[in-house]
């Protein structure tokens, strides 16, 4: 009797185009670079002198120290954020007089600049690290309070009765109804806050710290070494991409699951 | 079929106790208007009105989610609406969509309400075992919501108002968006249910066969603003068949008597009746 076997393809036809196609946006993307590098006369630094730096950065220790630093900060400013962010947001969702007192001063935040938030700690507290962490954490609230009040608002009424009728009480009413309704509006609260976290933190650290990844870019800026400047950023998007596939990807995943 | 010219509860007959109700939306459109009702303690009474009477409102009222604008509801001698202590009334309610929480399973979403009513923890699991068995759901425990048909779900809900052991379950056009032969199957197990349980259920509905086939007595409600325009005992056994002929005779009687109330007849003679 003829035996035969099936051969399963390693990869489906849908994720064989997605693969393809971030090859080719990946080519293409380097190709433009180092075809800045050729125009710009040396200023942009090209693909081999980024690979140099990468590997000098990656091999230093002191620079797995600077990134502790940061990712701390971003870390404190983080917890600080999404704390006050989606307690003050949720009590907004659900009252319309605590809506009523603080949505002037959320629109408010939401327009301020974020280097003004910076400037103002740094002239009131000094240019302590705490100034720096008070001022991001200041400047991420208000886009953490916009997102849960959307989530919070447009959650089912319908459950809200269900709740009052079988008198699940306060705390099962907010952990087991509430919350879980606004759950995808929370990771995307926390994903906004941790990603906008970085942003600022590189910022402040430019200004007023002379530790950290930010204070070493603005550091190789100042010695001219654009190499180094970019392969800095660069280890720290994988450290960020790294814990976005280890914590909030599986978090999802668990999260929504009743969704699939 | 007997017709009552006016209720006079006596003994068990005045469980559920509504007394001159009255609710309006915005202090401007009246839903309720001067409603009295009384229901006794295991009795089956469906509430018959034409849609958007102001049947759902009533449930809403006689479950404590909104407050009258007069009159008052008792239910086993206390007021709904009160405090929310272990004395207060107990409700099982069965919406119109099931509302059940998605992200809980089957299991899950029975536990959450046993719970919040004080069910001691080592009776939680059994409860749940005997509902969903008595639903012919069990094998659903470990389900998420999102993946059972609309009649399962159903089954889920009426499981979760009936394991909490209330005081009443109101039933709010629970099988209206199902198919015909669901419904139907539903109604069945809904009256074999009762008949076992012997549980006190104020049902709303504005189909006429689906209120005699499964009330001992139906208030028939008036076009909005509702008040009570008949009340009507069935003096049919059970169990009895949907296709029953003298349920189909009774329909045909009851039919005759609210075409004027409900018909366009009611529309037009509305501005003379408020006024």
């Amino acid at each position: 009797m003829e035996v035969r076997t099936a051969r399963v393809p390693l990869l489906g036809p849908d994720r064989l185009r997605r693969v393809q196609a971030f090859v080719v946006a990946a080519l293409l993307a380097l190709a433009m670079w180092q075809l800045a590098t050729f125009i710009s006369d040396g200023w942009v630094p090209s693909l081999a002198e980024i690979g140099t730096a990468f590997a000098e950065d990656v091999t230093t220790p002191l620079t797995y120290q600077e990134i502790w630093i940061t990712f701390r900060r971003i870390l404190i400013a983080f917890a600080g954020a999404t704390t006050v962010g989606i307690a003050l947001g949720a009590a907004m969702g659900l009252s319309r007089r605590v809506t009523a007192f603080f949505r002037p001063i959320v629109v408010l935040g939401l327009a301020v600049p974020d280097p003004v938030y910076i400037i103002v700690a740094i002239l009131v507290l000094g240019t302590e690290e705490s100034s720096g962490l008070i001022a991001m954490i200041l400047a991420l609230i208000p886009f953490v309070v916009n997102i849960v009040v959307g989530g919070v608002r447009s959650r089912d009424r319908g459950l809200d009765e269900m709740s009052a009728v079988y008198r699940l009480g306060r705390r099962r009413y907010l952990t087991d109804v509430v919350a879980r309704q606004v759950a995808p509006a929370l990771l995307a609260a926390t994903r906004t806050c941790f990603a906008f976290s970085w942003k600022l933190v590189v910022l402040v650290e430019a200004l007023t710290q002379p530790r950290g990844i930010g204070a070493q870019i603005y550091f190789a800026f100042r010695l001219l070494r654009p190499d180094h400047m970019i392969s800095l950023a660069l280890i720290f998007i994988l450290v960020l991409r790294a814990v976005e596939a280890l914590v909030f990807t599986p978090l999802e995943r668990r999260v929504l699951a009743w969704m699939r | 079929m007997m017709r009552e010219g006016t209720v006079t509860p006596v003994g068990t007959h005045d469980y559920i106790r509504v007394e001159g109700l009255r609710v309006s939306y915005d202090r401007e459109n009246t839903a309720i208007e001067d409603l009295d009702m009384v229901v006794g303690k295991g009795e089956f009474v469906a509430v018959l009105g034409p849609s958007g009477c102001g049947k759902s409102t009533l449930l809403h009222v006689m479950a404590g989610l909104l407050r009258p604008e007069a009159g008052r509801v008792d239910i086993g001698g206390r007021p709904v609406g009160g405090p929310a202590d272990g004395e207060a009334p107990r409700i099982g309610y069965v919406f119109q969509d099931h509302r059940l929480l998605p992200w809980r399973t089957v299991g899950q979403n029975l536990r959450t309400v046993l719970r919040s009513a004080g069910v001691p923890a080592e009776q939680i699991e059994e409860r749940i075992d005997r509902y969903l068995g008595m639903l012919h759901i069990e094998r659903f425990r470990n389900t998420w919501p999102m993946r059972l048909s609309g009649g399962q779900r159903q089954r889920v809900s009426i499981a979760r108002a009936l394991a909490i052991h209330p005081a009443v379950v109101l039933m709010d056009e629970p099988f209206s968006t199902l198919d015909e032969v669901t419904a139907r199957l539903m109604r069945q197990q809904l009256a074999q249910l009762w008949e076992e349980s012997s549980q006190t259920i104020v049902f709303v509905t504005h189909s006429i066969r689906e209120a005699l086939f499964l009330a001992d007595r139906i208030y028939i409600l008036t076009r909005g603003p509702a008040r009570v325009f008949d009340v009507v005992t069935v003096m049919l056994d059970r169990p009895r068949g949907y296709e029953d002929l003298r349920l189909t005779e009774l329909e045909g009687q009851i039919v005759d008597r609210v075409m004027e109330v409900w018909g366009y007849g009611a529309v037009d003679a509305a501005p003379d009746r408020e006024g």
